[in-house]
């Protein structure tokens, strides 16, 4: 037989916590008052000790998660023929003043402690042991008749001064004064937004009525609109199942992506230009390469082509593959191309260290290696480190243009669309044409338009024309 | 008797110690005497009481964390403090104490279950404070220092009638229990300028334990709590509160000078809060590790076991006597919060008045109505 530990307010008036550390596992023996798990309220850390003594049967929550109080935090299987601690709450131990049940069996022939007395412990101990915690709340549905408020001295002033301090401000207090706490759990069953109403009571109190009619409201605006019925998250008030609000955890790539695009939008001044050009030719290209024994296995897309033109275009406007410091800006005589990967972790930009030296197919694989490992995970960090200049290629999302923020350190970040067949004027006729958009962003302290825009163009000369690679 | 204007001795800020942390004894001019009439019987007990409360008070702490109590206000650390004074009074002596003497209320003879009555809700105070002498614990605090001074004042006007009450000892004296923290309240000065002025058969009984839940002493006050009753004109002492038998000797000293009608004195036991303030409260938040340990290194308990063992006064069959019987204590403890049931919201209001009061029925009736508009519901998931 099992027992369910629930977790306990251990503050005053606390309503969940998170499980910092478990310091057991199931299988293991535990004893009352044990100490099973560390968990950080909003007031403290605090280690618990277990209720019950017996086998860890399973861990419900887990660490880092965070439950409310009143759900299973652990079960505990019941000791098999094990001695019961002389703690336990059970019948066995009466308080002083013995009771008689225990002097009969000792006259039995002190066969107190006989499995079928150990039995009866337990029955005791389930009977009159802890009641597992059951949460106490109640949903009221019934107003109370407010005349009884009239009595002098017990006017709301007191509520009003009392939760103007509460977290929530002005706000939350307003909501407090408004609608009474069983309105409120009313609302809340009903997915009514009990801070949109305007209270119809006394001194615009929200009253049950108001509440329900904006359920009313609801439900026919639903039926209206075909809105799939009960149980679903609409009816609920929500988007998709789950609670109202969630409170997310910022850690790893997302928390180092926040802070470097913040850095960087914040302290750089980015200008973007845009250049919309037609990419049949490379496209073309791309097809031979594809079928060529040599590019067996390897990545051939749009974005090796424009690694490539953005290294020769890196040549003719050195100012570009650059990194300003205030006082001096460095020119940097090599590439280290990053390349922005969309991971399951988040976004992550390895960088292809001396990309300039490598020839097109060497480059397809560096490329397609890189990006095997940022979608593994496998990047590592001094894989994203030392970057020049960089690449964005959205077009795998589908998308045409947008505005990528500079990576730390370096003054440009290329950005390519998705290659799409479009209406396109060659020599005064309008024909399907593959075309892209190409663009950027720029350090404004150290690349003007002009530069940005003789870089791009000459990224759209090498994409329109391939064979200026041949150089 | 003071007259006024007669000059009161600040206190010696060097606390009374009789037994250092090394638990090796000190010779003390005046305080040595009364350990010297302790009988073994009497010294094991101080050890008895000490490791009795310090069980308890575990377990209690326990039963919070399994959600078995909304509070718990550990006494760690203030065992010898608490059982060196009550164990130094007559029985017959009030007792109006804080919400932390865990150890007196035990000494007295008050039950886990009573004791733990308030703690679950289940009364508002679980003992008789008659039968005991020892008042229900003060949750506003400093409250009980009026209180006990007003007590005071009764056992003067009781004297004045020719001790009319003949179920009083005439020589009583009140013990009037407060912290650090609390010696910052109004209240306190209000009871000590009665006391003083009537000359009230009092001792006020500060435990310095260094902390007002986070705020530190220093900001409490920057002389010794003990020089404040030379202000009202008595005396104040400072002891050692991790001392078991500075803290019996000094209190003996107090009373038995109380009782021979000297007025009002203070001791201030210097001792330190080894948990929480309360169950909802994480000390590390406002206090270092070091300074915990530092005070760990000065165990009332432990230090009081050495010197006890030195002296081959105690032994391992009664260390482990004692260790049962708090093991014991802790399962009553246990068994008896399981037990009790939360007392119905109506008795609250029923004991306000010793008669029917209108504004109270009409509270108790619009709470009533208020309850069972939840009734209907019941079941329901509120989410």
């Amino acid at each position: 037989m099992s027992q369910t530990f629930n977790l306990p307010d251990v503050g005053e008036g606390l309503t969940e916590a998170e499980i910092v550390s478990w310091k057991v596992a199931p299988g293991d023996t535990v004893a009352v008052n044990d100490v099973i798990c560390e968990i950080e309220t909003a007031k403290s850390l605090v280690e618990l000790p277990v209720p019950y003594a017996g086998t860890v049967e399973e861990l419900v929550a887990e660490e880092g998660e965070t439950i409310e109080v009143g759900q299973p935090l652990i079960r505990i299987g019941a000791a098999e023929g094990a001695e019961e601690p002389a703690d336990r709450p059970v019948s066995g131990a009466p308080p002083e003043g013995a009771s008689s049940s225990s002097s009969e069996s000792q006259q039995q022939g002190g066969q107190e402690r006989t499995p079928t007395a150990t039995d009866d412990e337990q029955a005791a101990l389930v009977g009159s042991g802890p009641k597992a915690d059951a949460p106490k709340a109640r949903t009221r549905t019934r107003p109370t008749s407010l005349d009884l408020v009239e009595v002098p001295g017990l006017e709301p002033e007191g509520v009003t001064a009392r939760t103007q301090g509460l977290p929530g401000g002005e706000f939350a207090a307003d909501i407090v004064q408004r609608a009474s706490p069983p309105v409120r759990a009313l609302a809340k069953r009903l997915g009514v937004a009990v801070w949109e109403l305007v209270g119809s009571g006394r001194n615009g109190q929200i009253t049950r009525d108001d509440v329900e009619r904006r359920a009313k409201q609801k439900e026919a605006q639903r039926e209206a609109g075909g809105v799939p019925a009960s149980g679903s998250p609409g009816q609920l008030g929500l988007l998709y199942e789950g609670p109202r609000e969630e409170k997310i955890q910022v850690r790893g790539v997302r928390k180092a992506t926040a802070l470097n695009v913040a850095a960087s939008a914040s302290t750089v001044p980015h200008v973007s230009v845009f250049k919309e050009i037609d990419v049949t030719r490379t496209m073309e290209l791309r097809s031979a390469l594809r079928e060529s024994q040599e590019y067996q296995g390897l990545s051939v897309s749009p974005l090796l082509f424009a690694a490539k033109a953005i290294i020769w275009a890196a040549r003719r406007n050195p100012q570009v593959n650059a990194s300003w410091h205030d006082t001096h800006y460095t020119l940097h005589n090599y590439v280290n191309l990053g390349v922005a990967a969309a991971t399951p972790r988040g976004l992550v930009v390895p960088v292809i260290h001396d990309a300039h030296t490598y020839n097109t197919r060497g480059l397809a694989a560096a490329i397609t290696a890189l990006t095997t490992d940022a979608r593994d995970g496998k990047t590592t960090p001094a894989q994203m480190q030392g970057g020049t200049v960089s690449i964005t290629s959205i077009g795998s999302l589908g998308l045409d243009f947008g505005t990528p923020i500079l990576p730390p350190g370096q003054a440009s970040i290329v950005m390519l669309g998705a290659v799409r067949t479009k209406p396109w004027v060659v020599d005064g006729q309008v024909v399907p044409r593959q075309i892209v958009t190409v663009g950027g962003s720029f350090d404004h302290r150290l690349i003007d338009g002009d530069l940005a825009g003789a870089f791009i163009s000459d990224i759209a000369a090498v994409l329109e024309q391939p064979g200026l690679l041949l150089d | 008797m003071n007259s006024a204007g007669e000059k009161v001795q600040l206190a010696d800020p060097v606390p009374v110690q009789l037994l250092k942390a090394d638990g090796t004894l000190v010779e003390h001019p005046v305080f040595s005497r009364y350990v010297q009439d302790l009988s073994e019987q009497q010294l094991l007990g101080l050890y008895r009481h000490m490791a009795l409360e310090r069980r308890f008070d575990a377990e209690a702490t326990s039963l919070q964390r399994q959600g078995q109590l909304a509070l718990w206000v550990p006494a760690l650390g203030q065992e010898a403090a608490q059982v060196g004074t009550i164990a130094a009074l007559e029985p017959t002596d009030r007792v109006f104490p804080t919400y932390r003497e865990h150890a007196m209320a035990l000494y007295r003879g008050i039950s886990a279950e009573q004791l733990m009555a308030t703690f679950r809700a289940a009364r508002h105070t679980g003992w008789d404070p008659h039968e005991f002498n020892f008042n229900g614990y003060a949750i506003v605090l400093a409250s009980q220092v009026l209180h006990a001074a007003g007590w005071a004042m009764g056992i003067k006007q009781d004297a004045a009638a020719g001790h009319l009450d003949r179920d009083r000892p005439e020589d009583e004296i009140v013990l009037t229990c407060l912290g650090d923290g609390a010696s910052s309240q109004g209240d306190v000065h209000e009871s000590m300028v009665f006391a003083s002025s009537y000359q009230l058969p009092m001792l006020y009984f500060i435990q310095n334990n260094h902390w007002a839940i986070s705020v530190p002493l220093e900001t409490q006050s920057r002389a010794p709590l003990a020089h404040r009753a030379a202000g009202y004109g008595f005396e104040g002492i400072r002891v050692d509160g991790n001392d078991v038998l500075a803290s019996y000797a000094v209190a003996k000293h107090m009373a038995e000078q109380i009782r021979g009608g000297s007025g009002p004195k203070l001791v201030e036991a210097v001792t330190y809060r080894m948990g929480a303030h309360t169950t909802a409260d994480d000390p590390t938040k406002y206090r270092t590790a070091d300074e915990v340990q530092a005070w760990q290194a000065k165990d009332p308990v432990a230090r009081y076991r050495s010197w006890l063992e030195a002296e081959g006064l105690l032994d391992q069959a009664y260390a482990e006597q004692v260790d049962q019987e708090a093991a014991q204590l802790a399962a009553d403890l246990r068994t008896a919060v399981h037990s009790m049931e939360p007392i119905g919201l109506e008795r609250v209001f029923d004991t306000v008045y010793a008669e029917p009061h209108r504004q109270v029925e009409t509270e108790k009736a619009w709470l009533k109505d208020y309850e069972a508009g939840f009734a209907e519901d019941e079941g329901q998931s509120v989410g």
